[in-house]
């Protein structure tokens, strides 16, 4: 829209026309206050905050509800506005309790501030405040009635931003109270958006309440480790006997794709990392068959003598390397170099979710092709083709939602369920589950195979009018099926695609090269070129995948497996009779059923306990910080390392490091010296190493990015804390069409994530909840 | 002096004259206190071996010395883990640990007590904005002044160091505690 | 956003409703005047007609619910088969409402919002209902009386307990 000049305090501004002043004051750095505005929720006017003066008109109006117009002349800071909104603030206050000392929004409520901006400490009413008991709405929402100010955000986001409709406003005037839709539980996504938003501490977090004040916390913001969708959140953390402890997940400061959404998952789910049962210390199976705990130093031993004994005497081939789908490119990258480098073998595979390679291979040489999880927030219009991304994909369902709501994208949906997705689509179609390849063709236009309707043909007409669509499909679609639908999808204009596998970092699993035919970024073993420098004994031959390596175990012919992040035990349905006869290592949390089996346990940390980069499904590469620690645990970037080092391999050679960059850790400054290196102070502050060490992460990533050119981004950008998309058509790779994609989805909904939800209490408190609370409303 | 140093004599003679005799006026009331003092009976603070609590040591009441957790009426703690105090301590020697009360278990008023609350006296300057910040009156100074210890970790006290005595039956007030640790 | 297969409904009422909601540009629309209808047949707002409320108009039974406490004429629990609802506002006060209501809490035994043991009567305190110039004044289901005293009262609340009042409900 044309932009219209005007007048606030005096400073010409300029904006497009139909923006909100509030908006417009903002981005020109005038803060004006507001309780119940908030940026993309409906506009509801109901809290008086916002109040300027305009030019002409005879009473102050709202800034959350007033568009600019041309000549509009505005005071937004005078005496009457200050009156008015310490009124205002009065008003507010004269029910609200004074017990910030106790409440966990003290030091964050914007009342708060506003209190201490405006000066409304003393009130003019003398009547007593009404207290009323506090309500638990679910294990993880807690409503404080009086202290909440009715400026209905959280009836908005849930209704609005996560289209839940949970909360409600019962009663009117002055006995108006936020009701929950369970008459008095909650019965919604539990995904905290209401407590998130909440200006006050009316709405408390099961998980935080009480635990701490926020200012006391270390707040350190990475990427959530549960599914594929990469989200930011800041992790408040604090320090415990033992390490520290997230207490809070947030992303209040709305930075990464997700903008200040998070799921149940990332924002409470982190509790597994302080589970008592998490193993801490080395653990190494006995004679007797009992596992004991050893030292680090006898485990590693043990483990690096076993492994060099079977790669002697038995070759490679005779071991196994799973890796997993939560640990950072940087691990997976190394885990993959230690087993074709160390261990001299090709069988390494990983827990697959969607196929990644099928997808890279049908987009070779096509730059701008996929899509970033930001561009569903601005696309114009969305082909949904499998998946339940409300259940899967939570991040994507909210960005589709909001591009929806604000933007008047057109959603498209194919699913072989009538998804929740379905209600912001412009046009649904449901199928049978085994036609997805057949909708393909049907709207390439090949009728066969498909009972097309008039529904379906004017799903098809309709997506054919798109000027510009961005494809999102779900492990539905493997192999050929996706090279038909980028085929069917490069035939229309300015397309982007997206795989949607589950996991952190699935997509790095794969883009790393634990596969047994491709190495990172899926050169083909044949075409191992300029892998040869850092690979000098690359085995050219393709090794087993997942399910080979286990078949191969039951013949005996497996004789070790190193297990680093994975329970394929569990997820695969494996009988662990099967390994009896292979030297098991596994380096995990918890003991899984992988681990019960093992010869040799290593402790791990998990991606909220270290640094590195993981890419989420839509290819977009983030830096994680490490956050969290606990004693007793390594990550398995140090373990591989330690590993490789006891089998007699180079680590110098595994891991690059010192090389290229240098840093003084203050040796060569004479009377200073012993003195921490003032560069080396700020690395470890920001939970970076100096590349001295044979551990950093960053040593390892050098050699990614020379010999993966689609993770070739900007470096500045990424440690700066955001998220760069890889660029697929630097990918060149020819499959073998008799490929085994061996995808096996996880189908995790919002509650459950297999690997890592299952050791979260917070969780598991919902889930039971959810499965009770029904009962008893039935029961009434 | 710019004033009186002037053209007439008799004048600068009455300067002179009253500074003598404002002179004599200062020394005779300040040895009037040495010579009434000296007549007075001699008092001596016999620390450490007088008699009482402080053995011997008299202390202001404004006194700050080691710190005191005190309780409310009902014997519960006041302090209800608002980490203020540690935010407005300029040596960072408090550390907390909160936790919620649960009706079974109720040890401060609010929903929020200190499971863990620490100072340590290797840093504490007694500065007292601890015991100005604090909301509900919980920290305050008590007047020991006894710290000195051969070792430094003897230093961090716990709260159950410096939590008063729970004394008083409830309704009561806790007995106000001006013992050394 | 349906019609319910079975329905707690009158078959005319129901009828009805299937029209009203396709009357307003938005569904949702036709709420109040739904709610409205369903307290004339079943005559309070019960836990099945926020349900089937909701079905029929597509919204969750939370957005019925918040609507309906919005409402001081809408009840949520049922009342005596006659609803004597006695004017207080300024008109009916200055002409002696408030008698007219303590005579009525004192002949039927009961207060405000309460519903005798019988079930017959029960008693309310409204604001005006628009009968300002014949003050004081009482409706009893959707019927006026006007006028009043609190002999002409008693007279009224005989005429209904012995069963010569209007039927409305």
């Amino acid at each position: 829209m044309a932009d219209v000049t005007f007048t606030v305090d005096g400073k010409k501004l300029t904006a497009p026309a139909g923006t909100l002043l509030i908006d417009a004051c903002r981005k020109a750095g005038i803060e004006i206050p507001a309780f119940c505005y908030y940026p993309g929720l409906s506009l509801q006017a109901a809290c008086r905050m916002c109040v300027v003066r305009l030019e002409k008109v005879p009473k102050l109006q709202t800034a959350c509800t007033t568009p600019v117009a041309e000549g509009m002349v505005v005071t937004t800071e005078s005496d009457e506005i200050k009156q008015s909104r310490k009124a205002i603030l009065e008003l507010l206050l004269g029910n609200h309790p004074l017990d910030c000392p106790v409440c966990d929004a003290g030091g964050e409520c914007e009342l708060q501030d506003m209190t201490f901006k405006y000066g409304a400490a003393e009130s003019k009413y003398v009547e007593i405040k009404q207290h009323r008991e506090e309500q638990q709405w679910s294990p993880v929402v807690f409503f404080d009635r009086p202290r909440c100010i009715l400026c209905y955000r959280c009836v908005r986001v849930c209704g609005e931003g996560m289209d839940v409709w949970a909360l409600g406003v019962q009663n009117r005037g002055v006995s108006s109270v936020i009701s929950p839709n369970g008459e008095d539980h909650l019965d919604c996504e539990e995904c905290g958006m209401c407590i998130d938003i909440c200006p006050v501490g009316a709405l408390t977090s099961g998980t935080y309440r009480y635990k701490t004040r926020p200012w006391e916390m270390n707040h350190v913001a990475t990427v959530c480790t549960h599914c594929g969708d990469g989200c930011k959140t800041t992790l408040g953390v604090r320090s415990v006997d033992d390490g520290s402890e997230i207490i809070r997940g947030d992303n209040r400061d709305k930075s990464g794709m997700n903008g200040d959404f998070l799921c149940i998952k990332g924002r409470y789910a982190f509790d597994f990392t302080t589970r008592e049962d998490r193993i801490t210390k080395p653990l190494v199976r006995q004679p007797n068959g009992q596992l004991a705990e050893v030292s680090w130093e006898q485990a590693l031993e043990h483990a690096g003598m076993k492994l060099r004994e079977i790669r002697d005497t038995r070759g490679g081939s005779a071991i196994g390397v799973i890796g997993s789908t939560r640990t950072t490119n940087e691990e997976a990258y190394l885990l993959q170099k230690f087993a074709r480098t160390v261990l001299n073998t090709n069988n390494i595979d990983h827990h697959r979710t969607a196929d990644y390679a099928s997808f890279a291979a049908a987009l070779q040489g096509k730059a701008g092709r996929t899509a970033s999880l930001r561009d569903f927030l601005t696309a114009p219009a969305i082909l949904l083709l499998g998946n339940d991304a409300t259940e899967q994909h939570p991040a994507l369902a909210w960005n589709i939602r909001s591009n929806v709501r604000q933007n008047r994208a057109r959603l498209y949906v194919a699913n072989h369920a009538d998804i929740k997705l379905h209600r912001q689509a412009k046009s649904f179609l449901q199928i049978p589950q085994d036609g997805y390849a057949a909708l393909v063709q049907y709207l390439a236009g090949n009728e066969a195979g498909f009972d097309g309707t008039e529904i379906s043909a004017a799903f098809r007409e309709a997506l054919r009018k798109e000027e510009s669509l961005v494809i999102a499909f779900g492990s539905e679609f493997r192999g050929r099926d996706i090279q038909s639908l980028v085929d069917f999808g490069l035939g229309l204009p300015n397309v982007k695609f997206a795989a949607l596998g589950d996991y952190a970092n699935s997509r790095g699993a794969a883009d790393m090269g634990l596969m047994p035919d491709l190495l990172p970024g899926y050169v083909p073993l044949a075409a191992a070129k300029h892998f040869g420098e850092e690979y000098p004994s690359l085995p050219s031959a393709p090794g087993l995948d997942m399910l080979q390596m286990f078949d191969a175990a039951e013949a005996g012919n497996l004789g070790a497996l190193y297990v680093v992040g994975s329970n394929p035990v569990e997820r695969y349905g494996i009988d662990p009779t099967a390994l009896k006869n292979t030297f098991l290592i596994v380096q995990d949390m918890f003991m899984t059923e992988t681990a019960a089996v093992a010869d040799v346990i290593f402790p791990a940390a998990n991606l909220y306990e270290k640094s590195g980069t993981v890419t989420n499904t839509y290819g977009d590469l983030q830096l994680a910080k490490k956050a969290a620690d606990k004693a007793g645990v390594r990550t398995d970037f140090e373990l591989i390392v330690r590993l490789a080092d006891k089998m007699g391999a180079d680590p110098k050679k595994l891991v690059p490091f010192g090389r290229g960059v240098r840093a003084d850790m203050g040796q060569t400054r004479g009377a200073q010296s012993g003195e921490a290196d003032r560069h080396a102070v700020w690395l470890a502050a920001n939970n970076l190493e100096p590349k001295l060490s044979p551990f950093d992460p960053f040593a390892v990533f050098d050699e990614i990015q020379r010999l993966v050119p689609s993770y070739n981004v900007s470096r500045f950008e990424l440690l700066g804390g955001q998220d760069k998309q890889t660029r697929s058509d630097l990918v060149q790779i020819e499959l073998d069409p008799a490929r085994r994609d061996l995808v096996l989805p996880a189908n995790d909904t919002l509650f459950t994530s297999g690997t890592l939800g299952r050791y979260s209490r917070m969780l598991h408190s919902v889930m039971e909840s959810r499965t009770t609370k029904p009962a008893e409303t039935a029961a009434d | 002096m710019t004033r009186g140093w002037c053209k007439e004599y008799t004048a600068a003679s009455y300067t002179v004259v009253m500074s003598i005799v404002r002179n004599i006026a200062g020394i005779t009331k300040g040895m009037s206190i040495t010579f009434r003092e000296m007549l007075q009976p001699t008092e001596v603070e016999n620390y450490p071996d007088g008699p009482g609590p402080t053995r011997g040591a008299v202390l202001q009441e404004r006194f700050r010395g080691a710190h005191e957790l005190q309780r409310d009426e009902n014997g519960l703690e006041k302090c209800v883990a608002c980490f203020l105090c540690a935010a407005a301590c300029p040596s960072n020697c408090i550390y907390i640990e909160a936790a919620e009360n649960t009706a079974e278990q109720r040890i401060s008023s609010a929903e929020r007590y200190a499971k863990v609350y620490n100072i340590d006296y290797n840093r504490c300057i007694f500065c007292g904005y601890c015991v100005e910040a604090c909301p509900t009156d919980a920290i305050t100074h008590g007047h020991g002044f006894e710290l000195a210890s051969l070792n430094a970790t003897n230093l961090v006290m716990r709260k159950e160091d410096m939590l008063v005595a729970n004394v008083g039956m409830p309704g009561q007030l806790a007995a106000h505690s001006d013992s050394l640790k | 956003m349906s019609t319910p297969a079975t329905t707690i409904f009158s078959p005319a009422l129901a009828a009805r409703f299937d029209k009203l909601v396709t009357l307003y540009p938005v569904r949702r629309s036709a709420l109040v005047p739904m709610l409205l209808y369903s307290q004339d047949e079943v005559g309070y707002i019960s836990d099945a007609v926020v349900e089937e409320i909701a079905v029929r108009i597509g919204i969750t039974p939370l957005d019925v619910r918040n609507v309906l406490s919005y409402y001081s004429m809408l009840r949520t629990k049922p009342v005596g088969k006659y609803n004597v609802q006695v004017c207080t506002n300024i008109s009916c006060m200055l002409k002696d409402g408030y008698g007219i209501l303590d005579h009525c809490k004192q002949r039927l035994g009961i207060g405000h919002k309460e519903v005798t043991p019988d079930g017959l009567f029960s008693l309310e305190e409204v604001e005006c209902i628009g009968a300002c110039c014949w003050a004081p004044a009482v409706q009893i289901n959707y019927d006026f009386y006007d006028d009043l005293t609190p002999e002409k009262m008693d007279k009224v609340l005989e005429d209904y307990r012995a069963g010569r009042g209007k039927e409305t409900l």
